[in-house]
Formats: structure tokens, sequence, C-alpha cells
């Protein structure tokens, strides 16, 4: 088989790349291991409910008049109208420390009251910040900074600093206690200035959507179709050698897999000086009934809490580490899941990968250990938001090594190698990598990766004069 | 095509590309950019469409001549004469 582009993993960012070159190609081959898209965030069946994998919100909220903003920006470049997707926005969240609590909404203006009421003295120094990342193009390929650093030159109150870095780490770092300033840049505009919404329907829909556009475009969607080789010459791939030894022969690839989970399919190793250790995570499903609106905050999407101040975020000692993670209640959306009856109650925590490996070498262990997290985490909710044990249908996990066999990424790291590639280039001059290693993460980040390299790279043309093609 | 097949064109790829633009009062000597607030991503759709349809390649550095409707049917003009 011969394909002239050829995407690489069928996730958000490579169903974003696959969109927009079908748009404009023709024949666009998409590759993906499993029976399903979405990687990272798909679904699957438990007691006849789907149960999402992801997806506790989506960032980049805005109106629909803000035409410039990346939610509207990506939609159109997507094909994709607001209303097919539905956005509904969350009813608020809030990072919880020891020592306060600070609300946020899709009105940045809560955040501000909200610092003027527990940090009073810190409000100058905020408010410099903000008028300092207003000055930032962050999607220039620029090396790491500390943002830790950049937040503590502006803000002297070490509370405070970690309570803005908090839901930055859980929702898009992929390094230890900090976050890529770049990276910081994006998400604060995603999480803070923006805001949280969710689809009207389930991630399902959504991936629906993007693979219609798809196909309507002309391309091809293969499922169960894992690439377990990338066959070279003279610095470019000539072709892709499948897991069933069929051989696909191709002009241009975009690879979502990660970095190293590339390098690995050309043969080679990554041998770039590493930013600490891959950062993995477990998660909690909670079905509940659902009565829990009465037990439960109404106002309160997401909780990134830490139990401890300094807030740390890096690989745990233990299997998991419960002091700090998020609470998603996805009910929490404006005109969302009124009608159910039941409802989801959603945990994360850092996990220590090495040790749930190490559990696999006897099957009971493993399901013990994942038994004991799912309890203690169900407890530290309950003690965070009110007690719901006695209303859970039924719940579920994810372990490290259930992301790592679900999604191909290594170490079940969600955030990927903490060495990004902004540029997309890793030596070969046909080969573009997008996605979570790209370093552009969450929903948003990776169909936003998967569209500007494609554009970047595959579209644009760079070259001068104009010429006619054939 | 002549000048004038040329701006419909351009305004029929702008409306598929943005089903809300609104095309009163265009003026074909101001900047699309601005009257119908477009940017760049919206920008690199319509050449893209024109390749699609007329196998056009236009270089980044052209892109600059695409900035109004008048300037598009100039640009365009010896590109699609025979079609
Ligand atoms: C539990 C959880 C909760 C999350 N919650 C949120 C949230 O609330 N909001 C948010 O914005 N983000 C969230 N995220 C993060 C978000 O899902 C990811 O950042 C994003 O989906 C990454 O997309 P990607 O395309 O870069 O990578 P992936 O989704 O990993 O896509 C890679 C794809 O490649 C396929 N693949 C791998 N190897 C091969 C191969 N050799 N051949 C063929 N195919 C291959 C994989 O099966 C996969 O489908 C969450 C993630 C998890 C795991």
């Amino acid at each position: 088989m011969h394909a002239r582009f050829v995407v690489i993993g069928g996730g958000l960012s490579g169903l974003a790349a696959a969109v927009r070159l079908a748009r404009f190609n023709e024949n666009v081959l998409l590759l993906e291991q499993h029976s399903r898209v979405g990687g990272l965030n798909s679904y699957y069946y438990r007691n006849s409910r789907l149960i999402e994998t992801g997806l506790h919100a989506i960032t980049n909220y805005s109106e629909r008049s803000q035409r410039h903003t990346p939610l509207n920006r990506l939609l159109r470049q997507l094909k994709i109208r607001r209303e097919e997707v539905g956005i509904h926005q969350q009813l608020g969240s809030a990072v919880r420390f020891p020592q306060c609590t600070l609300r946020f909404s899709n009105d940045f203006g809560l955040l501000q009251e909200e610092i003027e009421r527990c940090f009073g003295a810190q409000v100058d120094g905020f408010n410099r910040f903000v008028a300092h990342l207003d000055t930032i193009n962050p999607f220039l390929a620029t090396p790491f900074i500390s943002a830790r650093q950049v937040v503590s030159t502006y803000i002297t109150d070490p509370l405070l600093v970690d309570m803005l870095l908090c839901p930055m780490c859980y929702y898009g770092s992929s390094i230890e206690n900090d976050v890529d300033f770049h990276q910081y840049v994006i998400l604060f505009r995603a999480i803070f200035q923006e805001g949280l919404f969710r689809p009207r329907a389930t991630i399902r829909e959504f991936l629906e959507l993007l693979t219609d556009r798809f196909t309507a475009f002309g391309g091809t969607l293969r499922l169960k179709t894992g690439v377990k080789r990338i066959v070279t010459r003279n610095n470019a791939v000539a072709a892709l050698e499948l897991d069933n030894d069929e051989i696909i022969t191709c002009e241009q690839v975009v690879s979502t897999i990660g970095l190293d989970e590339t390098l690995r399919l050309l043969g080679e190793t990554d041998h770039r000086p590493q930013r600490g250790q891959r950062l993995a995570f477990s998660e909690s499903i909670f079905v509940v009934q659902a009565g829990v609106r009465q037990r439960v905050p109404d106002d309160t999407a997401c909780l990134f809490f830490s139990a401890h101040h300094p807030f740390i975020y890096q690989r745990p000692t233990d299997a998991v580490d419960f002091r700090s993670g998020v609470i998603s209640l996805p009910f929490n959306f404006n005109g969302l899941h009124g009608d159910r009856d039941t409802l989801e109650i959603r945990t994360t925590h850092l996990a220590n990968y090495d040790l749930w490996r190490e559990a696999t070498t006897e099957p009971e262990r493993y399901r013990r250990l994942k038994e004991s997290s799912v309890k203690q985490s169900r407890q530290l909710a309950e003690s965070l938001i009110g007690p719901f044990a006695d209303l859970i249908l039924f719940h579920d996990s994810f372990s490290p090594l259930t992301i790592e066999r679900y999604t191909g990424k290594r170490e079940g790291a969600i955030y990927g190698s903490p060495a990004k590639v902004k540029d997309g280039l890793i030596g070969y001059e046909n080969l573009i990598l997008a996605g979570t290693d790209q370093g552009y993460l969450g929903i948003i980040g990776a169909l936003l990766s998967g569209v500007s390299m494609v554009n970047n790279h595959l579209l644009i043309n760079h070259q001068p004069s104009p010429t006619r093609e054939d | 095509m002549t000048r004038a097949d040329i701006t419909d064109l351009i305004v029929e790829i702008i409306a598929d590309i943005d089903d809300e633009a609104d095309f009163d009062n265009l003026d074909p000597e101001k900047p699309l950019r601005d009257q119908l607030d477009l940017d760049s991503m919206d920008f690199l759709d319509i050449v893209m469409e024109l390749r699609k349809r007329y196998k056009i390649q236009i270089p980044e550095e052209d892109y600059p001549q695409l900035a109004t409707l008048n300037s598009c049917a100039t640009y365009l003009e010896p590109m699609l004469k025979d079609v």
C-alpha cells in the first residue's frame, strides 16, 4: 500500500493533524493501534455505562465572538461548528491548600478578587505578573525556563507561588516540581484567563465529530493497525512496517505517539539529557447516585488540592501520593447531567510507575494495590468534598500500567517525556513529531499541536517564487 | 477567470471557511483581514483552498498580495486566466 501522508496515532493530536491534511490533500492515512480512536482521551464500557478515560474538563473556554482565541481558531481550522460540540461552562473551580482556598471561574475577575481576599499584600505583584504574561508569545520554540522562578520574582509569598503552580502542574507539566515557563503561560491563559467547559455529550461524540470530518474529507482511518517499524533511507522515512508485517510506503509522516516511542520505531534511543523522571498518574472513577449533588459542592468542577505546602509534584516514593491531586466533578457544568440518575466523581494523583510494575508480578498483589488506592483516594476526596461512599454504585481505576497498555505512552507518563521538541523536528526530513512530546498538552493542546505542526511543516509553502504543481 | 470571477471565488472560499462572515458592505480596496476579522490561519486556509481547487502554489512571502479583494484579483489573474 502507498499513502502520500501518514499520521501515526489516532489520539486527539493525530486526529487534528489528519483532519487538516485531508482537508487539503488526497491520500491521507491515519493509523491507530487500538480498536478505537482517542488515545489518552477515549472511552470504554463498564456495567453498560460509557466511561471516559480522561476529560475532566476542556480548557480555553471562550465566547463565540472572540474569533482569535485558541478554541474558536481550532474549531474553524477543523471545520467544526460550536453547536456541534455544545459548549457548557464550568460552575467554578478551586485551588485548595490547608491554609486557604482560591476560587476561580471563567471570569478572571473572581481569581483576582480571591487573591485580594487571601493575599492582600501580593495583589500588586500578581497584577504585574499577569501584565508580564500578556507580553509573552509562548508558542516560540524556546529552551526551558523555570516557571517557578519567574512566578517567584513577582510573587513573594511561597504559598501563593505554589497555589498558582498546582493546577498548571496537574493539567500539563511533564517535569517535576515545576512547569516550563512557556507551557505555564499557555496553561495560565487556558485555565485561569479563559476557563473550563465540557462538551454537551461525551468524548465519544467529540471523537466521532473529528473522525467524521476526516473521512468526509476523503481520509482513510485504519484501526487495530499498529506501526512496528519506521523504515528510513538517507535520513528520510521511506515506509512503515505494520504489526501485521504489511509495508506502507509514504512521502510524509506525522508521528503523535511520543518522542521515545517514535525513536524506538526508528531503532534509535534518545541521548539528550533528561529533565528528571517521567511522571505517572493514577485515576479513580466513582459512579454514584445522582443524589450526590446534595452532598458535594455544587459550584466546583475541578478541585486542585494539596494537603501540604510546599506543594510536591514529583515521582512519589509510594505507589500513589495522596497528598495532592485533582478531584473532578464533571456534573458541575452549566446545563449538564441534570437529567442523569448516576454521576461520576473522579480523582487523580501522582503515581510511581516502577512500584505498580513490580506489583504486577503477582496479579493478586496488583489487584489489592488498585483496591487500596481507590479506597484511600475516596476517603481523601470525602474529607475534601463531603461523604459519598454510600452512594457509590461501582468504581474503576487506571494505574500507570493501564495507561501504558492502552496508549503506548511509556511508563504511563500522560504528559510524556520531560524534554519537548517544540519545533516538531527530530532529524528526518519528512517526519514531524506532533502531540504530547511536541509540547502542547491537554485536549486543546493536543488538537493545537496537530493543527500547527501540519500547518507549519506540511501546508505552508515556505519556498520563495510562485510555481504551479504538475 | 475574470477579475469578477476571482473576487466571487475568494468570497465563496471565505464563506466556506467562516460561516459567520458578513460580506455586506465589503470594500474591495480595504484589507479583508480588518473587514472580516480574519487571522493568519484563515489566510492559510484561503491559500490551501486555492491550491486544492486550482493547483496554485502560493509561497508564504506572497500572502500579503492577498490582502484585499482587488489585490487578490490582480495577483491571481495570471494564474487563473485559463481556468
Ligand atoms: C486520566 C486522564 C485524564 C485527563 N484529563 C484531561 C482533562 O480533563 N482535560 C484535558 O485537557 N486533558 C486531559 N488529559 C490529557 C489529554 O487527554 C492528553 O494530553 C491528550 O489527549 C494527548 O493527546 P495526544 O494525541 O498527544 O496523545 P495520545 O492520546 O497518547 O495519542 C497517541 C495515540 O497513538 C496510538 N499509538 C501509540 N503507538 C502506536 C503505534 N506504534 N502505532 C499506531 N498507533 C499508536 C495510541 O494508541 C494513541 O491513540 C487527561 C489524560 C488522562 C490519561
